[in-house]
């Protein structure tokens, strides 16, 4: 746990360190993400020491979000005036999005069910 | 006595207390989407601050420390994203596709909605990110200048409108590759699509933590980049 807590604190400075010498328009932790998954891609000994505290952080993920989306509650006065688009973009966008993407993987993906239903006939 | 509200003390046990009631209630819903803790959690804290007159600005800075663990939770999403990749080694084609068109779906229909039915550059800005899980969003949506708040609460209900809409779009469309059904659910729906994926099976739970890691990490480098050219061509600035 300790170790993972580090490991991940250790890739996130890494992160910040880079963007600090590159410029690069990225976030940090999304740039240390990505460290993380090369070094763990090229079985950095220890790397894998981080699953306990990772599993742990992404379990209780909601925890550390919904303090921000109180906000929207909180301070409505700031987004009442655009509350069709609001609603509209969110709840018809991932409506349609789902669909697309659905037809998308349809088209993309090969078949494996096949196989099995032609064992059935 | 009002000054233990004034402490950060106040602000970590209201959010603690507020989950762990979230969590349990979750659970005896037996995880149905509309009951996510997200949502729940938010009760309490949302009834509380105006009574006790606590700014929401105060009740921020009170939580900080437990904020700053975000940082750290996005670096952590390198963990099963390294663990799905080797299950999906044979189809990494339709894969890779899907992730970029989908992500380019999943942000641009809900900018221009946005944008055709008048919403200003910030609200735009952060709605973006909608599709991808929290912890990268609210990183992201700071390149797209937009707030925070929304961006995160645009989130949970794109997770949890997915999560509700799927079993019918995929009886509709007629899907029963649990590959497809779980990929669908991790692109568009993130961490609560992940969670509705998991109920398909393992594989389809695969398929779905695979597809989160993956739009998160191409939404997250494209939009940095892209977000300033699509702002200037909608907005003109």
């Amino acid at each position: 746990m300790l170790d993972g807590l580090l490991i991940l604190l250790v890739f996130q400075f890494l992160g910040e360190v880079l963007i600090h010498f590159t410029g690069l328009p990225l976030p940090a932790p999304v740039v240390g993400m990505v460290l993380l998954l090369l070094a763990l891609m090229f079985n950095l000994p220890g790397s894998d020491r981080v699953s306990e505290a990772a599993g742990m952080l992404i379990r209780h993920i909601s925890l550390l979000i919904f303090p921000l989306g109180v906000g929207i509650v909180l301070q409505w006065s700031r987004y009442q005036d655009y509350a069709l688009a609001l609603t509209v973009a969110v709840v018809f966008g991932t409506i349609l999005t789902m669909v697309l993407v659905t037809l998308l993987l349809k088209l993309l993906m090969p078949g494996e069910r096949h196989h099995e239903e032609h064992h059935h006939d | 006595m009002t000054e233990l509200l004034h402490t950060p003390l106040f602000g970590l046990l209201l959010t603690l207390a507020s989950y762990r009631a979230a969590t349990w209630l979750y659970g005896k819903a037996h995880s149905l989407p509309v009951f996510h803790p997200f949502l729940v959690a938010s009760i309490p804290v949302v009834v509380v601050l105006p009574m006790v007159g606590l700014s929401y600005e105060e009740y921020r800075e009170q939580i900080q420390g437990l904020s700053f663990l975000l940082g750290p939770a996005t670096v952590a999403l390198a963990w099963p994203l390294y663990r799905q990749l080797r299950t999906v080694r044979s189809v990494w084609k339709p894969v890779l596709i899907t992730t970029l068109v989908g992500a380019a779906l999943a942000a641009g229909i809900s900018v221009l909605l946005a944008w055709w039915l008048g919403a200003p550059e910030p609200v735009v800005g952060s709605l973006a990110p909608k599709s991808i899980t929290t912890p990268i969003a609210v990183e992201v949506v700071r390149s797209t200048d937009g707030f925070v708040a929304l961006a995160a609460g645009a989130v949970a209900i794109t997770g949890i409108v997915g999560a509700l809409v799927a079993g019918s779009i995929f009886r509709l469309l007629r899907v029963h590759d649990d590959r497809i059904r779980g990929f669908a659910l991790g692109l568009v729906a993130h961490a609560i699509g992940t969670a509705r994926a998991f109920e398909y099976g393992e594989k389809a739970g695969a398929f779905a933590s695979l597809a989160l890691g993956l739009t998160g990490l191409v939404t997250a480098l494209a939009l940095p980049w892209l977000w300033p050219w699509v702002a200037g061509w909608l907005f003109g600035i």
